[in-house]
């Protein structure tokens, strides 16, 4: 297409563009204003934008995008810190974070799990918009050759590196992630639009969802432990670590991770059906994988925190990718950008770049802006943000648990979506009491339903020919690489049992 | 922020001034609605969403009302946002629900209980064209090449689309039955939202794709994809994509979408929301957003649009029964959808009971936390909190409702400090309420303080 050379005068133009004083207030206002509903539990980024429409009918497209592009990386950073502190995840792409986030915090290490988080989300999000500048012609026409049997090979092959998440019984991280397995079966079946297992409830009907799933497992669940436990074993308030909120151990740990989250964030989220719940719980297995000391992952390994949140802001990033060079809105927020571009008589395509570059290259610039103001902004609070923890237990467990129900509830305005949650809580406690890891039903609910659909639709696109699976090169090439990190993580298990088993819960 | 939740403020105290002088205004002289809730039977970005919004920014530009609030209640073809419109607005005068075609079907697939008879008809607003495409490296050249190739193996074309029993599969189900091959050999492959849809139709993963020529339109005219037929009944200006009729495939048809007003209203509150809807179709700002979206104006209100309703309803069960649609596909034995759950429950059985096995060996070095034994107190206290939060929540309102949970939660804990627990219950409570009801707009239940707040 475009030089590099002509993609950084480009670039330039879009800088001298959204670095106006106005423009830049357009995307002060954006980040604020995201990162502070990010936070509220269930509401996520497409929710804050589609509230936010409105806002913009009177302002001119240039301000209204870069104020989108800010509200967009603020939503996805307000959602970490409240996975942190209360381990409420408002959205798919920060559950992963949540595991070893809010580890850290209940020992004290707030700070460090949200500097972490903040500091990956910049140097992630950073990397990723570079990418969006300089890589996404190609990379857009890459992804569009990942087909149903595609979308199955990388199921799978998130299934295999996840299996070392199963935890210290392999008996009872099955039971996990199989109860993860049937709770997919339950909604609408997408491909015949059949209902199953909806018990005739019409809000089942659209499958449950994950981040109420989570939401009562961790938080509900957590609660409910604890006061079970109460009269034997009494809260013990969290004492703050004092000093630098990174030390130079967590930094050196913390480098690797934002960089490897980043490179498996980025191309993910340019895929059409990536999401961003793979890329951040690969991260995670990858990091835990890749860690000297696995067995404390799930008690507060600060990879488990900078890696996935890496990843789940360059997924956010790489979703920009097919949306601004395709037109194809690939999530949800992705599809409430494009009913904005609509808004104002622009329609995003293949040829935007070409009818309205000085639209596009100001957003992209102001995506780096957002992502300095976001980090500018962050850092400061760390240490405020952390100090939540220092609220008396019974007043943070009741917090969470109001929280929780009206993000529950928001989220679709239903009192079945409640009833899940605190089921989900009950259920939880069960679990935590019979030592029954809840990490992979989360992975289940979230990759069942994706291999289940993909493998079918793969099959009636080949009408009944299983050998579309390894006919096609790249799913080929990704079932082989399933293969291969199973069989490598059993020799490795093999060699390592003489190792402390890892517990791979919250 | 501050100014959006003043103006809601505002709009408040009006529709409050508003309640206790109900006084039905007359016909003449359009007043100004204080609030209008528009539901939005989808997720934020689809064609319903993007009406709801329209009709927002329209209603608000005119003047004709001061604030709309737009609510999206996501699933099942939009069945599940016409069941709670249905229960949570009954005999509310200002509220609106967009509706359509694909709730129809919705309705037919998904054997709701609900049907768009039980709501109130208000009226038909936009049409839009559905388009038939290929890859742009696709060997079809003309809708005659694929129609060949449907009449000689009609698995062997896969369509792409939209979500199962909706327009796309409707549309694709009746160019075949039109070609007199069976609807039920349509070998549909349902995505789900635009983008996954359109990927896999530009990217070549399946032979030919069906969607709306909004979603299409960009793509058309970048090349990406070559437009084969246009479900129109003459071409559009602008737009060089031959009909279907004209190509010898007599099939017209549109994806039409609509309003519906809550069941149970008066005859004025009914005649008031039809008089608002027809003065918006009518407005400038209306025009300019049709023309944005490329929508059809297929304004019609009152008894001819629940005539309408019938017949699409009937029309729409005729199709879908015919598609077999909700019954096994036709190809591929690995896509029956009653193999997988089968294979689950194995796999939940045998793993439930391998940890039953191991845990019932003795226990390893670790020793077992669950000794301390559960106390049932504290749990207790909890447990009534959120038993009185899921059964009362929309009667007792979030505020109530949030602050009880709160103290009971508090108070398992710690049975020391009541009154601080309470203090903090009603500060979280209202918190919450204000910062997504009045700042946010996104409306929760008052409950019994909704006179009050």
């Amino acid at each position: 297409m475009t030089g590099v050379a002509d993609t950084l005068r480009a670039l330039a133009a879009g800088f001298g563009n959204a670095l106006t004083v106005p423009h830049l207030a357009w995307a002060l206002v954006g980040t604020v204003v995201g990162t502070a509903i990010g936070v509220l539990p269930g509401i996520g980024p497409a929710l804050t934008l589609a509230v936010l429409l409105p806002v913009t009918f009177n302002v001119e497209p240039t301000s209204a995008f870069i104020m989108f592009g800010g509200i967009y990386y603020g939503a996805m950073y307000g959602g970490s810190t409240t996975s942190i502190l209360l381990n409420t995840p408002g959205e798919t792409g920060s559950i992963a974070t949540a595991i070893d986030g809010h580890a850290m915090a209940r020992q004290g290490r707030a700070a460090a799990a949200l500097a972490t988080a903040a500091i990956g989300s910049f140097v992630a999000g950073t990397l990723a918009t570079l990418g969006l500048t300089f890589l996404a012609p190609p990379l857009a026409s890459a992804a569009l050759r990942f087909g149903p049997a595609e979308y199955f090979a990388l199921a799978a092959v998130a299934f295999a590196a996840s299996l070392s998440l199963l935890g210290e019984s392999l008996w009872r991280g099955a039971l996990s992630l199989c109860l993860g397995l049937a709770l997919g079966l339950v909604g609408i079946d997408q491909l015949s639009g059949e209902a199953r297992f909806s018990f005739g409830i019409p809000q089942l009907l659209d499958g449950i969802d994950v981040v109420i799933l989570v939401m009562g497992l961790f938080a509900v669940g957590e609660a409910l432990h604890q006061a079970r436990r109460y009269a034997r074993q009494p809260l013990e308030p969290v004492v703050l670590r004092t000093g630098a909120s990174l030390t130079r151990e967590e930094w050196s740990r913390s480098w690797r991770p934002w960089l490897r989250g980043t490179a498996i964030g980025f191309p993910l989220g340019v895929l059409p059906s990536g999401g961003t719940s793979i890329p951040t719980f690969l991260s995670y297995a990858v990091e835990r994988r890749l860690s000297r000391d696995p067995g404390q992952f799930g008690h507060g390994a600060i990879e488990g925190v900078a890696g996935p949140e890496a990843a789940n802001n360059a997924a956010a990033a790489g979703v920009l990718v097919p949306l601004l060079t395709l037109g194809l809105p690939s999530s949800a927020t992705a599809a409430v950008l494009l009913a904005a571009f609509q808004q104002y008589g622009i329609q995003p395509g293949p040829l935007l770049f070409q009818t309205r570059p000085d639209l596009v290259w100001a957003l992209i610039a102001s995506l780096y802006i957002g992502n300095v103001m976001l980090l500018v902004l962050n850092l400061p609070l760390v240490g405020v943000w952390a100090r939540v923890m220092r609220v008396p237990p019974p007043l943070l467990f009741a917090g969470v648990l109001v929280l929780a129900s009206i993000g529950a509830y928001a989220l679709n305005r239903s009192v079945v979506d409640v009833a899940i949650l605190y089921l989900a809580g009950v259920v939880s406690m069960a679990m935590r009491a019979a030592e029954v890891p809840l990490v992979p039903a989360v992975l289940g609910l979230i990759l069942g339903p994706m291999a289940e659909l993909q493998w079918r639709r793969a099959m009636a696109i080949s009408q009944g020919d299983a050998s579309v699976f390894v006919s096609r090169p790249l799913s080929a090439v990704l079932l082989a690489a399933a293969v291969l990190i199973v069989a490598v993580s059993l020799v490795a298990g093999r060699r390592d049992s003489s190792a402390p088993p890892a517990e791979a819960g919250t | 922020m501050a100014a959006a939740s003043d103006r809601l403020r505002v709009a408040l105290a009006c529709a409050v001034v508003s309640a206790v002088f109900a006084a039905p205004t007359p016909a003449w002289g359009q007043h100004v609605w204080p609030e209008l809730r528009i539901t939005a039977p989808a997720a934020p970005g689809g064609g319903w969403d993007q009406t709801a919004r329209a009709l927002q920014q329209a209603l608000q530009a005119e003047g004709l009302v001061r604030t709309v609030a737009v609510e999206n209640v996501t699933g099942a073809a939009g069945t599940i946002g016409l069941a709670r419109f249905m229960g949570a607005e009954r005999g509310r005068g200002d509220a609106l629900m967009v509706s359509g075609l694909i709730m129809l079907g919705g309705v037919v697939m998904h054997a709701s209980p609900i049907t768009l008879a039980d709501v109130t008809p208000v009226a038909r607003l936009t049409g839009e064209y559905e388009v038939i495409v290929v890859p742009a490296a696709s060997p079809f050249r003309t809708l005659a090449d694929l129609v060949a190739a449907l009449r000689s193996r009609p698995e062997s074309i896969s369509w792409g689309g939209g979500s199962a029993g909706g327009s796309d599969q409707m549309l694709a189900g009746l160019v075949a039955e039109a070609v007199g091959v069976s609807p039920r050999r349509v070998n549909y492959i349902a995505f789900s939202g635009g983008g996954e849809s359109l990927a896999a139709i530009v990217g070549g993963q399946v032979s030919a794709g069906v969607n709306g020529l909004a979603e299409l339109e960009a793509q058309i005219q970048a090349g990406t994809v070559r437009a084969l037929a246009i479900s129109s009944a003459t071409r559009l200006p602008g737009l060089d994509v031959p009909t279907l009729r004209e190509q010898g495939v007599p099939v017209e048809f549109e994806n039409w979408r609509s309003v519906v007003a809550p069941p149970g209203l008066s005859p004025a509150q009914r005649q008031q929301l039809e008089q608002l809807v027809a003065a918006v179709v009518r407005s400038p700002s209306w025009a300019r957003l049709l023309e944005r979206y490329r929508w059809i104006d297929r304004y019609q209100p009152g008894s001819d649009f629940e005539r309408f309703v019938a017949s699409e309803e009937k029309r729409a069960r005729g199709v879908l029964a015919q598609f077999g649609v909700g019954q096994a596909p036709a190809s591929g034995s690995g896509t029956a959808p009653a193999a997988y759950p089968w294979v689950v429950f194995v796999a939940l059985l045998v793993s439930a009971g391998g940890s039953w096995l191991t845990s019932r060996r003795p226990p390893g070095a670790r020793p077992h936390p669950a000794a301390s034994g559960p106390s049932l107190r504290p749990l207790a206290w909890i447990g009534s909190g959120l038993a009185v939060n899921v059964l009362a929540v929309e009667w007792l309102g979030i505020v109530l409702s949030s602050a009880f949970l709160f103290w009971t939660a508090a108070r398992a804990f710690d049975r020391t400090r009541p009154w601080r627990d309470a203090a903090c219950a009603a500060v979280i409570a209202w918190a919450a309420f204000e910062l997504f009801d009045r700042a946010l707009g996104l409306p929760l239940p008052g409950g019994l303080l909704s006179g009050v707040l």
